[in-house]
């Protein structure tokens, strides 16, 4: 992979305990959807903790624009620009939706200095006010001071999505968003991830609803055992032989 | 939402005057009692923070305390004037929680708490063997402190009662607003907290520290409370009893902290003479709330209130309120 992409991973291995999860995995990611597929176990959401800071890969290196992600701590790399949401949502139950939302924002460069850092008046009403108005856009404007630990967990995936956005990252990685999601909460989801993806916004989506892939990524990855099984558009990459016997398990 | 504010204010003038009028109409004794309540609440309001938002089960803050009371009355023995004295003591405080907050915020759970355990009970030690800083077991008498021309006992009500409203007000702006979350989000979403570029490390650190400046001052008021200081104030015994408060009262709630204090002090004075048995009722009330009211003595007030609307509209069972245990 060169390095003309916004995220570009070389040669990336990780093993657990002697147990190679990852083995040289090459893979760039540009504005717009790119998918990551692959059955259980091909260690996807490995891939995710790695270029987010989580895992320390073993060899090979992470790029966001040029500048190396491998090797730093989690909260490092997320003020470098990437942001993430989790296969089971992590978010504070107790809490109202819309301040789980802000928490996005709370991250941020400006967010973190000592003068706002414990929340002026003013600061505050910003934060709220635009929490509030990306949560409306993913169809949660009704309730926001409901405590998130309360609703579906559809609508806490799509919660921490939103909270993802508002971090404003450059790089999106979405660990199986759509799973347990209704249709129309697909929806509610889809529609306003591909407007900040056209407009600039890179997003690597881990997603095992082929349908929803095709549909959102021009290219996708398979991934099995560790490594890259194939990669290009995913009509002709899921017609791919050795990609259906990954799926199927079978020996086609 | 206007004659809300009015009520808020209204309330608010109606407890000033009560702190006003309070020393006039109590005894010594009632006087000491009350204050005692206020300083309690004050340093365990560091825990509520440190525990209810955060988390983290720190149990050092009776070294804190202890430093407070010792490291002020040392100064002030020293010509230092008393508030400059309180404020380094609490700065140093501050400087030691950082110092162990950085360590500390590495261990969880159960190693966590052994470990700030271990550090209230090193300075424990400390407070026995310092002998020219402290008197050693014998104790020392502290140095009244006089606020104007007020009564010792007056004056340090008023001081106390100032310094708890303050500290309310102030935690009660960060617990709503960025610092709150945040340490919320530590608590029951420390995975997540590294994605958003928040450091669990140093949020923790913060909550340690704030936790360990309300235990300094605390501590230093306790100091002239008590007149004379002696190392068995701050032994282990007060870990138990702060963990009284926090739990009993109801750790994620400010009120909570306040409530305990009010419970433990209270209660404290009307069974002395049960002795040693006070431990024992104090240990079997504490196993009961976190079993049965984990969101502590506050938490009944939403599930009555309730209860009680509902039994004025329609005859529904009261909505049962989701309580956690909030700490880890």
């Amino acid at each position: 992979m060169s390095d003309e992409h916004l995220l570009s991973v070389r040669g990336v291995s990780v093993s657990f305990g002697g147990v190679d999860v990852l083995h040289g995995v090459d893979l760039g990611a540009d504005a717009g959807f790119t998918g990551l597929i692959g059955p259980n176990g091909a260690g996807k959401t490995t891939l995710f903790n790695v270029i987010t800071g989580y895992v320390r890969p073993r060899a090979g290196e992470v790029y966001l624009d040029g500048v190396a992600l491998h090797g730093k701590d989690a909260y490092q790399v997320a003020r470098l620009g990437v942001a993430r949401t989790f296969q089971t949502p992590k978010l504070v139950g107790e809490m109202a939706v819309l301040d789980n939302a802000m928490l996005g924002i709370d991250g941020r460069a400006g967010a973190r200095r000592l003068g706002r850092s414990f929340g002026t008046r003013r600061s505050e009403r910003a934060t709220r006010a635009e929490a509030a108005e990306l949560l409306e856009r993913f169809g949660l404007g009704r309730h926001l001071r409901v405590p998130a630990g309360m609703l579906s967990l559809g609508s806490q995936k799509i919660i921490e999505v939103a909270r993802a956005l508002l971090a404003r990252p450059r790089l999106l990685l979405l660990d199986e968003p759509a799973a347990g999601l209704s249709g129309p909460d697909v929806e509610a989801l889809a529609r306003p991830l591909a407007e900040f993806a056209s407009s600039g916004l890179a997003i690597l989506i881990v997603e095992h609803d082929l349908e929803l892939v095709k549909r959102l990524c021009p290219t996708v990855v398979v991934l099995e055992f560790g490594t890259v099984l194939a990669a290009g558009a995913p009509e002709e990459v899921t017609r791919r032989k050795e990609v259906v016997a990954a799926y199927l398990g079978g020996e086609t | 939402m206007r004659w809300q504010w009015s009520a808020a204010a209204a309330a608010l003038v109606a407890l000033f005057a009560a702190a006003a009028v309070f020393p006039h109409v109590a005894n010594g004794y009632e006087l000491f009692v009350g204050t005692e309540i206020a300083i309690f609440a004050i340093a365990c309001l560091g825990l509520t923070v440190a525990i209810g938002w955060s988390g983290q089960v720190v149990l050092a803050q009776t070294g804190f305390f202890g430093i407070g009371a010792y490291g002020t009355n040392y100064l002030f023995e020293h010509h230092v004037p008393w508030v400059v004295s309180v404020l380094a003591i609490s700065l140093l405080c501050a400087l030691c929680g950082m110092v162990v907050g950085f360590p500390a915020a590495r261990l969880r759970g159960f190693y966590l708490a052994i470990a700030t355990l271990a550090f209230a009970e090193l300075l424990d030690q400390l407070f026995n063997n310092a002998t020219a800083i402290t008197g050693g077991p014998v104790g020392m008498a502290v140095v009244p402190f006089r606020l104007w021309s007020l009564g010792v006992n007056v004056g340090l009500w008023y001081l106390s009662f100032v310094v708890l409203v303050a500290t309310v007000v102030v935690l009660n702006h960060l617990g709503r607003s960025r610092l709150g979350r945040c340490l919320r989000a530590v608590r029951d979403a420390e995975v997540a907290t590294g994605s958003l570029g928040l450091s669990a490390t140093q949020l923790k650190v913060v909550a340690f520290v704030i936790s360990a400046l309300l235990g300094s001052i605390a501590g230093s008021l306790y100091g002239q409370a008590l007149t004379f200081l002696s190392p068995d104030a701050f032994s282990l015994n007060l870990v138990i009893e702060f963990l009284v408060v926090v739990f009993i009262g109801g750790v994620d709630k400010l009120s909570g902290a306040i409530v305990g204090a009010a419970f433990l002090v209270l209660i404290q004075e009307a069974l002395q003479s049960f002795g040693a048995y006070q431990r024992l009722i104090f240990g079997v009330a504490l196993v009961l709330v976190v079993r049965f009211l984990p969101g502590g003595l506050v938490s009944l007030v939403p599930l009555v209130r309730a209860r009680w609307r509902s039994r004025r509209s329609r005859p529904e069972p009261a909505a049962p309120q989701p309580v956690e245990v909030s700490a880890a």
